[in-house]
């Protein structure tokens, strides 16, 4: 059953790859592509190497309006370092984006197995209605939840950015398992039910290993988007203590007005670590996407 | 009824008697209430998205305080507010340039990845993306600073080119919204162009053989082929489009706060201002009523009439 669902999803990936091994034009024009991509990568890339190159500078250069000066010093990240307390900005994301992703998978996966597999009365309802929660502005709906989560003493909570989170990001990854679900061969589900399984057993042995792409998918995406998540975050977080990430540098570009070299060096340090993370995990989130997750 | 459900009841009956004959095992809570699986989405689908629509619909009766019953007076207090019709038009700006940009860039970028590179394919795929996963309050402030005006490396390269500017774009009323529209655009290709991918890639490649046997070749192939037949991809960046035009925020408040004098004020911004810097609940709830109103209308048209899907995959019609 396992192997079944291996031999599907290389299937796939064969498909994927096919394209662009069979394609290859004619080598001049794939030159030139190079080159074009080449010369719009180095644009586009300007920002973030201004970015690294503002945090290398000592004091008096950081006002050059130049993309490189030299020389180049790491005094910048020592000083914001030892000055500050990061690594709790940085605890406090780790536990909301950690916490909104497990919900986020598991009331998701849920809700898609009960649609797609059970085929439950009613869910296809249901799963219309929660839908329309994709197009819901954060903005319409923060002031409501953010008089909710005070009248519940969740402002500055964990669970008081989760929950919320969570509610915006399951119709999403309702939407992705829920179409690997309908993609899986259903004698699969059929077998398992002769064979006597709980639907319970069925969902934990058959429905979510033959799902793993599209879990690992909406995994990485919710990370990324709940880490970097601000306008929640902005009313929920109010004291310091609780403070995420994407909050940090409004805080500190106030207090390093005058030292753009302290500041672009928070400013690194807080973008390093999902850049790091996204190119760890790239492999994942692009096998995801061509097993799928997202089709033409 | 689906015959698989009929299965399904005869295996569980079946399970149960035998279970009852040999070891007496209970079944659990969730086969005998199988919608306890639905019961966590739509618990938190209630109570943190439907319940604070309702309750904004309720208070944007409401006045500043949020106790007296005003009617639609709030309504027409935003449709005779000048800042109003500057979100709206602001809004317009965003989306009728970010998406169709974001697509036609994204869309070569990843059409130039898939067919002509191959070695370098991941880390072109990857530095694209770079900025998506960037946080935006990270971009905001490179930005600004990118922006500033004197020591701002944006007028600085401009002269290389020829172009003096004169003025900060970020502080200019008639610019600062297409300033900001620039770094929206620079965050968000990447994922125009990861969408794209995945979309090329799902093109069966017998398409391809058929059309350059045919004698599609570059430009031809590109656009008469490859085109069409992303038009899924396409819809759906049209759909995710709009609603994150009306999603945006941190850009708009970190870089310039709606400002200089509402010149680039957003939904996101002014619903902020209204709601917690003045707290004037009911205007701030009457313009979350509008947005929302505009987010979900134009998602319907577009539904409607575009067939488009908040996902690609969902290419089958619901059953």
């Amino acid at each position: 059953m396992t192997a079944a669902g291996r031999n599907v999803s290389a299937g796939r990936r064969i498909v994927g790859s096919a394209f662009a091994k069979r394609h290859q034009l004619r080598p001049s024009f794939g030159f030139y592509a190079k080159i074009i991509l080449t010369v719009l990568l180095a644009l586009w890339m300007i920002p973030e190497v201004y970015m690294v190159s503002v945090s290398l500078r000592p004091p008096d250069k950081s006002f050059d309006p130049s993309l490189f000066v030299l020389p180049i010093t790491f005094d910048n990240f020592a000083t914001v370092i030892h000055d500050n307390p990061l690594l709790r900005f940085f605890w406090n994301s780790l536990v909301i984006t950690i916490g909104t992703v497990l919900v986020v998978l598991v009331a998701g996966s849920m809700f898609a197995y009960a649609a797609s597999v059970l085929r439950l009365k009613k869910t296809m309802l249901i799963y219309i209605i929660l839908l329309t929660t994709l197009m819901v502005p954060v903005a319409s709906i923060v002031l409501p939840l953010a008089i909710m989560l005070k009248s519940f003493d969740w402002i500055n909570s964990y669970q008081g950015l989760v929950l919320p989170y969570a509610a915006l990001g399951i119709p999403y990854a309702i939407v992705i398992i829920k179409a690997f679900m309908d993609d899986s061969p259903r004698d699969l589900f059929e077998a398992a039910m002769i064979d006597g399984c709980t639907t319970l057993q069925m969902f934990f042995h058959v429905a979510l290993p033959l799902v793993k792409p599209a879990l690992i998918f909406v995994a990485i995406w919710q990370f990324i988007v709940t880490w970097n998540e601000f306008f929640l975050a902005l009313v929920v977080m109010t004291d310091s203590e609780h403070k995420t990430v994407t909050l940090v540098p409004m805080q500190y570009s106030g207090m390093y007005m005058a030292n753009p070299g302290a500041l672009f060096a928070i400013l690194v340090i807080i973008a390093l670590p999902l850049i790091l993370l996204y190119i760890f995990v790239q492999r994942y989130f692009i096998a995801g996407l061509l097993s799928g997750a997202v089709k033409g | 009824m689906e015959w698989s459900v009929y299965v399904q009841r005869s295996m569980n009956k079946a399970a149960a008697a035998e279970s009852e004959k040999k070891l007496p095992r209970r079944r659990s809570l969730v086969e005998r209430c199988p919608y306890l699986y639905v019961l966590p989405a739509t618990l938190m689908f209630v109570g943190l998205v439907a319940y604070p629509i309702l309750w904004v619909i309720g208070e944007s009766f409401r006045g500043a305080s949020g106790k007296d019953f005003v009617g639609f007076s709030q309504y027409v207090r935003a449709f005779s507010d000048p800042v109003f019709w500057r979100v709206l038009l602001n809004m317009f700006y965003w989306g009728a340039i970010t998406i169709p940009v974001q697509m036609v860039l994204g869309g070569s970028i990843a059409y130039l990845i898939e067919r002509h590179t191959s070695r370098s394919r991941t880390f072109f795929r990857v530095m694209f993306f770079l900025p998506v996963v960037t946080s935006v309050s990270v971009v905001s402030i490179v930005w600004a600073q990118m922006y500033a005006p004197y020591y701002g490396i944006v007028q600085e390269y401009l002269k290389y080119i020829g172009v003096q500017l004169t003025i900060a774009p970020l502080g200019e009323p008639s610019i600062a919204i297409f300033a900001l529209i620039l770094v929206n655009i620079w965050q968000w290709t990447g994922f125009s162009m990861i969408m794209y991918i995945a979309g090329i890639n799902s093109i069966p490649s017998e398409l391809f053989d058929a059309a350059l046997i045919d004698g599609a070749h570059g430009w031809n192939l590109a656009i008469r082929i490859v085109v069409p037949l992303l038009s899924p991809v396409t819809r759906s960046l049209l759909l995710l489009g709009v609603i994150g035009t009306l999603q945006t925020f941190p850009i708009v408040h970190l870089m310039t706060g709606g400002g200089p004098d509402h010149a680039s004020e957003i939904f996101g911004t002014y619903i902020f201002k209204q709601g917690f810097v003045i707290g004037d609940s009911g205007y701030s709830s009457a313009l979350s009523v509008l947005a929302l109103f505009l987010a979900l209308a134009l998602s319907v048209l577009q539904i409607a009439v575009l067939g488009s899907r908040l996902s690609p995959q969902t290419r089958r019609p619901a059953t």
